[in-house]
């Protein structure tokens, strides 16, 4: 009987929404709008993909260029310059033979950018690699696009998608009541809460079909089904926004519950929008800032140029202090006479230390700043779904951290490899090269994007269930048509 | 009822006055058992008694009809036989259903006419009949069936596909009553069902109500309209301030019976 019931509705639901003009416009629109922004998700994946291969192509060819040097002054050539002499260690592990390392875009970059365009995804890693580098944005970018954020198919589902939700559901019963059909309707056996629940459903299905139908659409497209693991993401972007559609469904059907007029109800819950997508995030990231603000970069700077004066006046002390400290890259013996790399490497070395005491400041200041926001993140569905889809479409901070730790790492190994060549003044020939320590990027697993998730996906359905509750008893009570 | 608690029940044309918990219906001996019946029911709003416990019993084949100034009580009691409101005391009955417990399960058997019948504008005669007996509990009719009841019900054959924009109150009002006949409720609520009819298609509905009380339907009726309650219903009612302070057969009394009653009640 229920079941009949419900599918009764459903069926009406469907009759009225096709002789409904204003949805028939809506719906299509916002359709329009999720191609446009997973178009827009492709671009950036395809621009992304294409500095990339370009990052890869670079290193073979300097690769080469060194390779054909080497073995040039090895048959009697002189070498270009003797500040480039790629014999030198300081000068193959420097700039002229760093290694460009790059990350691939995530598996469902297309639908949802996330920090790809702000953080950096490939970097330079030589001798010199220290972190300045790390807070470097490699990419010169829209500043339109940097203030408003890229209009991708995350955007449309965070900031858009409730929109569309407002619309088909701000009226579902107080429509019905001004109308007149509710008193009809709740003369039939069934109750406000089935009737709502039923019509909200068929709207859901519309609602959720359209979102997830561009989303699935756009990862066949842009190949992410061909990648590795991307299944469990999908499962999670898709189960991220549909959680997220039902907390607007909910409340709007809470608002409804309320016996206001439709006017009332399209008023509370575009506040509503606009306090829990807008101004709380916005909110809780102001407070980030001012509660744990960041040193300013104009700082590292200093930092670093006053370092560099200081190690460039103490060279020698430095050297001699640094082959103390490291006394396994010499095999114990300190160099009477230290070669001008020496000296070079030993004032770099000063400097990296100084930066990392300021950039350990930034790293704290950053933490205290993550550790608020997730704190506070709770009150903002927004804000929990935002962390949901782009760390589905691995283009959240996670992802970017890890590269970077590995990024970090494999600069360890770069020094590692050249300078106890450049203490002890060796030579390198072509012989070095493929020797050279590789970068290879060890992509996060799906558990680890499930125990990241599990905590805000949670909260995200707790709130849904607090909602709907509130929606669940409302709904309980109307019981005529006044 | 409160115990104790004494209405005046005026009985035919003389005044006879009975204790509330004996219905006319009651002493005129009807054996059958009611459709729709109020046991001591009372409603209030705050400080307003919208309805005083009320006893009333409306068996098949009936039309009961309800008489009374605006906020006698009239409305509220068949919304409180509807289930859209909870009784303060006493109990509404539909089949021997309380409404209160069962509300679905009650809601199987009740029509209800408003009065303004209000479907879906965009959708056509049949279409929000289709519905609205579907949603009534009723297996799904053949369009055939649903087009001959529209027809049964007095609507137009060329009506029956029109959007239900263009209809006229009237025409509303006989996709109600063809909801109800889709539906084989066993009662009808009618509220004020032909105020601002004009009186071809009042006794159009008037006629409809006879053919509903042939078929053994149990109709309640709150209605200002003294002549169409007497030429249509078996038995009248009048209410003031929440209470039924008379109640008669119609067949024992006279237009200016009636009208003679029910103003002398308005101006106690």
């Amino acid at each position: 009987m229920q079941t009949k019931t419900t599918k009764t509705i459903l069926l009406n639901e469907w009759r009225l929404l096709a002789a409904d003009r204003t949805l028939r416009i809506v719906l299509p629109l916002f359709i329009v709008l999720f191609a446009y922004a997973l178009a827009n998700g492709m671009a950036w994946v395809r621009f992304q993909e294409y500095t990339v291969q370009v990052v890869r192509e670079g290193n073979v060819q300097r690769t080469e260029g060194l390779e054909r040097e080497l073995t040039a002054i090895q048959n009697g050539a002189q070498p270009s310059s003797p500040f480039r002499d790629p014999r030198n260690a300081n000068v193959m592990g420097g700039r002229r033979g760093a290694r460009a390392v790059a990350l691939d875009p995530g598996p469902l970059t297309a639908l949802a950018v996330g920090q790809s365009d702000l953080l950096p995804y490939y970097y330079d890693v030589s001798i010199y690699t220290n972190e300045t580098t790390f807070l470097q944005n490699g990419e010169v970018e829209n500043p339109l696009n940097l203030m408003v954020g890229r209009f991708d198919l995350a955007f449309v589902a965070i900031y858009l998608l409730p929109l569309l939700v407002l619309a088909m559901g701000f009226n579902v019963l107080s429509g019905e009541r001004e109308q007149g059909t509710l008193a009809l309707t709740l003369s039939q056996p069934v109750s406000a809460r089935r009737f709502v629940t039923a019509k909200l459903a068929f709207r859901a299905i519309l609602v959720l079909a359209a979102a997830i139908g561009v989303s699935l659409i756009g990862i066949l497209i842009s190949g992410g089904f061909g990648s590795t693991g991307p299944l469990g993401r999908v499962l999670l972007w898709c189960a991220a926004l549909t959680v997220y559609a039902l907390f607007w469904f909910a409340l709007t059907a809470w608002v409804n519950s309320l016996g206001r007029s439709s006017s009332w109800n399209a008023t509370v819950l575009v506040g509503a929008w606009l306090v829990l997508v807008v101004v709380l995030p916005a909110a809780i990231n102001i407070a980030a800032g001012l509660l744990h603000p960041l040193p300013s970069r104009v700082e590292m700077i200093t930092a670093q140029r006053e370092a560099s004066n200081d190690a460039v006046n103490r060279r020698s002390e430095l050297l001699a202090r640094y082959l103390e400290d490291h006394p396994e890259l010499t095999g114990g013996d300190a160099t009477d006479e230290p070669n001008r790399a020496a000296l070079a490497w030993a004032a770099t070395d000063a400097v990296n230390q100084r930066l990392e005491e300021v950039s350990e400041r930034h790293r704290m200041g950053r933490d205290e700043q993550n550790e608020l926001i997730r704190r506070y993140r709770f009150f903002s569905p927004a804000l929990l779904v935002q962390e949901l889809l782009i760390d589905a479409a691995g283009t959240g901070d996670a992802r970017f951290a890890r590269f970077q730790s590995q990024v970090r790492a494999y600069a360890g190994q770069w020094q590692s490899f050249f300078v106890p060549a450049i203490l002890a003044g060796e030579k390198m020939s072509a012989d070095v090269l493929p020797t050279l320590p590789g970068f290879n990027f060890v992509d996060e697993s799906l558990g680890d994007v499930g125990q990241r998730a599990t905590v805000p996906l949670s909260a995200l359905i707790i709130l849904v269930g607090l909602v709907g509750t509130g929606a669940w008893v409302g709904l309980g009570k109307v019981r005529g048509a006044g | 009822m409160e115990s104790g608690q004494e209405s005046r029940i005026e009985n035919t044309s003389e005044v006879q006055t009975v204790d509330a918990s004996e219905t006319l219906a009651d002493s005129a001996g009807a054996t059958t058992a009611p459709v729709l019946e109020a046991r001591s029911l009372s409603k209030r709003y705050d400080d307003v008694e919208a309805v005083v416990g009320l006893d009333l019993r409306v068996g098949p084949s009936e039309i009961y009809c309800l008489l009374g100034p605006n906020g006698a009580g009239k409305t509220t009691t068949i919304h409180l036989f509807l289930g859209f409101l909870e009784p303060t005391s006493g109990s509404a009955h539909v089949m021997g259903l309380d409404v209160a417990e069962e509300p679905l399960k009650s809601k199987t058997h009740l029509a209800y006419v408003p009065e303004q019948v209000m479907l879906y504008r965009n959708l056509s005669g049949l279409e929000n009949l289709a519905y609205f007996a579907a949603l009534g509990g009723k297996e799904s009719l053949p369009t055939d069936r649903l087009t001959e009841i529209l027809g049964e019900a007095g609507l137009q054959a060329d009506a029956v596909h029109s959007r239900v924009s263009a209809y006229s109150k009237g025409m509303r009002q006989k996709v109600g009553i063809a909801i109800a006949i889709a539906k084989e409720a066993d009662a009808l609520l009618l509220d004020e069902p032909t105020s601002g009819l004009d009186p071809e298609a009042s006794n159009e509905f008037s006629e409809l109500l006879e053919q509903l009380k042939d078929r053994g339907v149990a109709v309640l009726m709150a209605t200002h309209d003294l002549f169409r309650a007497k030429e249509t219903g078996t038995r009248v009612g009048i209410m003031r301030h929440g209470r039924l302070v008379a109640e008669m057969t119609t067949d024992e009394i006279g237009h200016a019976d009636l009208e003679r009653i029910y103003l002398e009640h308005m101006h106690d």
